[in-house]
């Protein structure tokens, strides 16, 4: 590199002015704040290592001043350079790609550590500012938790701080003190909240995303587009909240609680898969005794929506009045009566639902029913031969049914959330060897059977049951509640039948804890004997349920919610900016009055000293343009030697606030001008004093 | 109506308003409170970064449906507005006032003092700043005025105006520059530089000539008199103001302490240029000054009569430097 391109280069960096230590050791103390909320989220070596890098640059600065006259530890610029290509590929080699969300948060929170190692001017130290600020939000990508919320305070609480710390002019003798330096920040953040709160309420938010769809739902937990052997008990060992609903009377009984999820239909001989197009489906007409309720859904990252069996009205983005129609609304009802949003669920989303309580509703046509009727050309051999052999002998398609749930009921199966591998013919293999199985099992067998009797049926999945929270009276369903049940075409309608229910009916009538052995891995909080614990797990839940409702779910729609409480055309874009303006005007002036801004008077001394002058010069002793306060006074003393101290006393307060050195003392020039007002109080009135000295 | 009438109270309404924005006239008077009307606002380079950032969180929010994200990106921005009536409230209310501008001679630099009180609350880190002027930083302490000043290079004699100051502040979070344009008719003198190298001063009323200014002075002593405010510094007695006698000026009889001077424009020989007149007579002027000899003074259009002390070589030196070339014969 030539030498002269090098000196510019060098001139220009560090023409902003170079940080003091205090100042490094708070943004060190950002950084970590910002770092620490995000490192849950992230790889194990990744949270160490961006933490490790500010440690050494903290150390590295106390090293300096252990030493104050070596020369400061500086590491040369290119390795940083280095460094960070490493830190890249580190990152890719970890998430196996680089370009995507959450590996760029892993590598941002890495860059700042780096570019804090050379982070040596205040300009520098604004660069950091802007990058942690950023790293602020980036927890929320796995998580929008209380907890998560709390954690980001002490970070923006130390970020006001640093703003603070790093304005003191260079050299300025008076650097400020931490707890002072953070309770100027809280006074910030306090004052900014009423501006904090009217943007979150009246920004416009959106209903899609800007750009891409924000694929990366990462390992979130939920039922999927197909089952195989194992899929849903899987699931069944989280005890995360798939959705929590609030109904509008009591909620149903546990039996009628059939969360419906997708619909599988197609079977390979191993696992169940969706149908490719799921066509229109007819609502069920509402009449009475059906149940209205409210979804508060956790992202899954699937287009599908959950309602009680079965749907009697598409789902309704809440606080939205308009009924929709089919195809304006945000939501479908497929076919198969499966729900089914137009885009993935990648956020929460609160939608009001009616079902009426129905194990059953008529076939649409006759055509749908041979798409139900298809089995593999090979495999499960036995299970054919035994449902020709039943068929032969029921000739009623209900019998049928009930002959099988009664054989399941009174062979020696079993229900249990650890069955043994199945490989070949894994309905054979259920049904005559292990006979130990979980839902999605007794389902699969159940509609095989089905099939190969000449009776259409499918695969339905979804929730089964869910925990009242006595605290709020909310339905809390979990990824545990995941269970798999069938729909047969008997006599012209759907019908649904659940195998499960048959060998284990407190599955259904009670929970998954109830229904398998003892010992059995079931998650924590799907046991209904967890005691305290479990108390104080549904507070907690209560209070997310009302979080995840009100400041997570305040979205779009939520947003709408309000503008029409407050009579706000959801379109008149200008109502809106003009009722933020408004209220952030009233926000500044009150702000700046509470701020103690009543400066537009003049100082107290000043206005104590103009009114004992007005006094003397309506009593004829004007002071002279020339005249200091004390020649003042002894004229005026020897023209009235009665108050001869007064008018020292004004004169020699007033001189020292005035003239005199800076306050040494706290409360010294508070002592001062409450003696200049004391003397001008002893002073008579003008009339008074012309009446004495005549 | 012509044109330009028509456009006349545009123009003056155009001149009213840069005046009202940028005080480009010095048209304020003895003191000045700064009020929201003067003051202004807009981000510091740190607070741009702080509001792409936000923006670049915004956009991430909403891109990603984060509602927890729109919270802590709105509470950054309510601690930027926040930010903003501080940086507002500690300029606002403070009172500026002009006090001096001292003199110099050309190539010197003038100093000029303000003082600035900021009332019941303190102010940081103000930073007043004029023209070519060093800026000054300071803190303004609770009830203390403070005093400012600026030293501005005069290159060329004649008055120097301290022009517009600035006063300004990033505080309390540099994220915001609030300033404020206060413009006093304040002006320091410049006087002519002396002539290097000038020659001796011209003869005497009574005929002597001045070979060198202060030579012989010692031996010439010729008595003590009292000190007179504008005595010459190396007229007075200092050992008798070391021991605590009193203040004393020294007079001197002879060579040194001659005659009036009359120090003439006419005098000087013929094709000097308007500038080098007026230095040669700055130089004289000193000089006279410096040997402790009255002088009079006489240049075209102006005449001083004779006279010895602070205010005459003050007087005089005035006329030197605001002597206007148009009246040069």
């Amino acid at each position: 590199m030539r030498p002269a391109a090098r000196r510019g280069r060098r001139r220009a960096r560090t023409s902003s002015p170079p940080l003091s230590a205090t100042q490094i050791r708070w943004l060190g103390a950002l950084l970590v704040c910002a770092q620490l909320p995000q490192a849950p989220h992230l790889p194990l070596w990744v949270a160490a290592f961006g933490l490790l890098l500010v440690g050494l640059r903290l150390a590295l600065l106390r090293r300096d001043r252990a030493r104050p006259d070596a020369p400061p530890a500086r590491i040369p610029s290119w390795t940083l350079v280095l460094f960070a290509i490493a830190a890249a590929l580190a990152v890719r080699a970890s998430y196996g790609y680089l370009l995507g969300r959450d590996p760029s948060v892993a590598f941002l929170y890495i860059l700042v550590g780096i570019k804090f190692l050379e982070t040596r001017t205040v300009r520098d130290g604004s660069l950091l500012v802007a990058l942690a600020s950023f790293l602020l939000v980036t927890p929320f990508f796995t998580s929008q938790s209380p907890l998560s919320a709390l954690a980001v305070l002490p970070a923006l609480l130390v970020l006001g701080a640093t703003l603070d710390v790093l304005a003191r002019p260079p050299g300025h003798a008076s650097e400020r003190r931490p707890p002072q330096a953070l309770a100027r920040a809280g006074a910030l953040v306090l004052q900014g909240i009423p501006i904090a709160a009217l943007l979150f309420v009246l920004f416009p938010r959106i209903g899609a995303p800007l750009w891409g769809v924000p694929g990366e739902t990462g390992a979130q937990t939920g039922l999927s587009d197909t089952m195989a052997p194992g899929t849903i008990s899987e699931l069944s060992l989280s005890d995360a909240v798939a959705f929590r609903v609030d109904f509008d009377a009591p909620p149903p009984p546990p039996v009628q609680r059939y969360w419906r999820g997708p619909v599988l239909s197609r079977f390979d001989g191993q696992a169940w898969s969706l149908m490719p197009r799921p066509g229109t489906g007819n609502l069920t007409p509402w009449s009475a005794g059906g149940v209205s309720y409210e979804v508060t859904l956790e992202p899954h990252g699937k287009p599908w929506l959950f309602a009680l069996d079965l749907p009697a009205s598409l789902p309704r983005p809440a606080g939205d009045d308009a009924p929709a129609s089919a195809d304006a609304g945000f939501a479908f009802l497929a076919r198969d009566q499966q729900l089914i949003a137009r885009t993935p669920v990648t956020q929460v989303i609160r939608y009001a639902q009616r079902s009426m309580l129905r194990d059953a509703y008529p076939q649409a046509d006759a055509e749908e029913a041979r798409e139900y009727l298809r089995l593999p050309l090979r495999g499960n051999p036995r299970t054919t031969e035994f449902a020709r052999e039943l068929r032969a002998r029921h000739a009623g398609d209900r019998e049928l049914v009930g002959a099988i749930l009664a054989w399941f009921r009174a062979e020696a199966f079993v229900y249990t959330l650890t069955p043994p591998l199945l490989d070949r013919d894994p309905v054979d293999a259920f049904l005559f060897d292990t006979r130990r199985g979980f839902c999605e099992h007794y389902a699969s067998a159940f509609v095989v059977m089905m099939r190969a009797a000449g009776i259409p049926a499918r695969v339905v999945t979804g929730y089964q049951g869910g925990e009242v929270n006595p605290r709020g009276g909310y339905l809390i369903v979990r990824q545990s509640d995941a269970h798999a049940w069938a729909e047969v075409i008997v006599d012209g309608a759907w019908q649904r039948v659940d195998p499960t229910g048959a060998v284990a009916p407190s599955r259904i009538e009670i929970g998954l804890s109830q229904a398998v052995a003892a010992g059995e891995p079931v998650p924590l909080f799907a046991r209904l004997d967890a005691g305290w614990i479990k108390n104080v797990q549904l507070a907690f839940d209560a209070l997310n349920h009302e979080w995840r409702r009100n400041v997570v779910g305040f979205n779009r729609d939520r947003q709408r919610e309000l503008w029409r409480d407050l009579s706000i055309d959801r379109y008149a874009g200008w109502q809106i900016a003009a009722l933020a303006g408004a209220l952030a005007l009233a926000w500044a002036g009150v702000t700046l009055a509470l701020a103690g801004f009543a400066q537009a008077r003049r100082e107290r001394a000043q206005a104590l000293w103009g009114e004992a002058c007005l006094r003397l010069e309506r009593a004829g002793l004007p002071r002279m343009p020339h005249e200091g306060p004390i020649a003042y006074a002894a004229r005026a003393s020897r023209r009235w030697p009665q108050f001869a101290i007064a008018f020292s006393a004004i004169a020699e307060s007033y001189a020292a606030l005035h003239y005199g050195p800076p306050p040494a003392r706290p409360g010294e020039h508070e002592a001062l001008v409450a003696t200049l007002a004391r003397a001008v109080d002893v002073l008579p009135g003008a009339a008074q004093l012309r009446a004495t000295a005549a | 109506m012509t044109a330009a009438a028509s456009h006349a109270p545009l123009a003056g309404a155009w001149s009213r308003a840069r005046q009202r924005f940028f005080r480009h006239a010095p048209g304020d008077d003895q003191s000045v409170v700064l009020r929201h009307s003067r003051i202004y606002i807009l981000p510091s380079r740190r607070g741009w970064t702080m509001i792409a950032t936000i923006v670049v969180m915004l956009l991430t929010s909403l891109n990603y449906g984060l509602s927890l994200g729109f919270a802590v990106t709105f509470a950054l921005t309510g601690l930027v507005a926040a930010a903003l009536l501080h940086a507002f409230r500690n300029l606002a209310g403070i009172e500026i006032r002009p006090l001096a501008a001292s003199e110099t001679f050309a190539g010197g630099r003038v100093a000029f003092t303000l003082s600035a009180s900021g009332g019941e609350r303190m102010r940081e880190a103000i930073e007043v700043r004029a023209a070519d002027a060093a800026p000054f930083v300071a803190d303004i302490p609770v009830g203390a005025p403070v005093t400012f000043r600026l030293e501005r290079d005069a290159p060329m004699r004649g008055r120097l105006a301290l022009g517009r100051v600035t006063l300004s502040s990033t505080q309390p979070t540099g994220l915001w520059r609030a300033w404020s344009y206060v413009h006093f008719p304040l002006s320091g003198i410049v006087y002519p530089q002396p002539e290097p190298g000038a020659p001796p001063l011209p003869r005497g009323l009574h005929g002597h000539d001045i070979s060198a200014p202060g030579q012989g002075e010692e031996s010439d002593f010729s008595g003590l008199r009292d000190y007179q405010s504008g005595d010459p510094p190396q007229r007075v007695a200092w050992k008798a103001v070391a021991r605590g006698a009193g203040w004393y000026t020294k007079e001197f009889d002879g060579a040194g302490g001659g005659g009036p001077l009359p120090l003439e424009w006419a005098a000087l020989p013929r094709g000097l240029d308007v500038e080098t007149r007026l230095s040669r007579l700055t130089a004289w002027v000193l000089a006279a000054e410096h040997a402790a000899r009255p002088f009079a003074l006489r240049i075209p259009g102006a005449t001083l009569p004779v006279g010895q002390d602070r205010d005459h070589r003050r007087t005089a030196l005035t006329m030197l430097a605001l002597f206007s070339p148009e009246r040069a014969p």
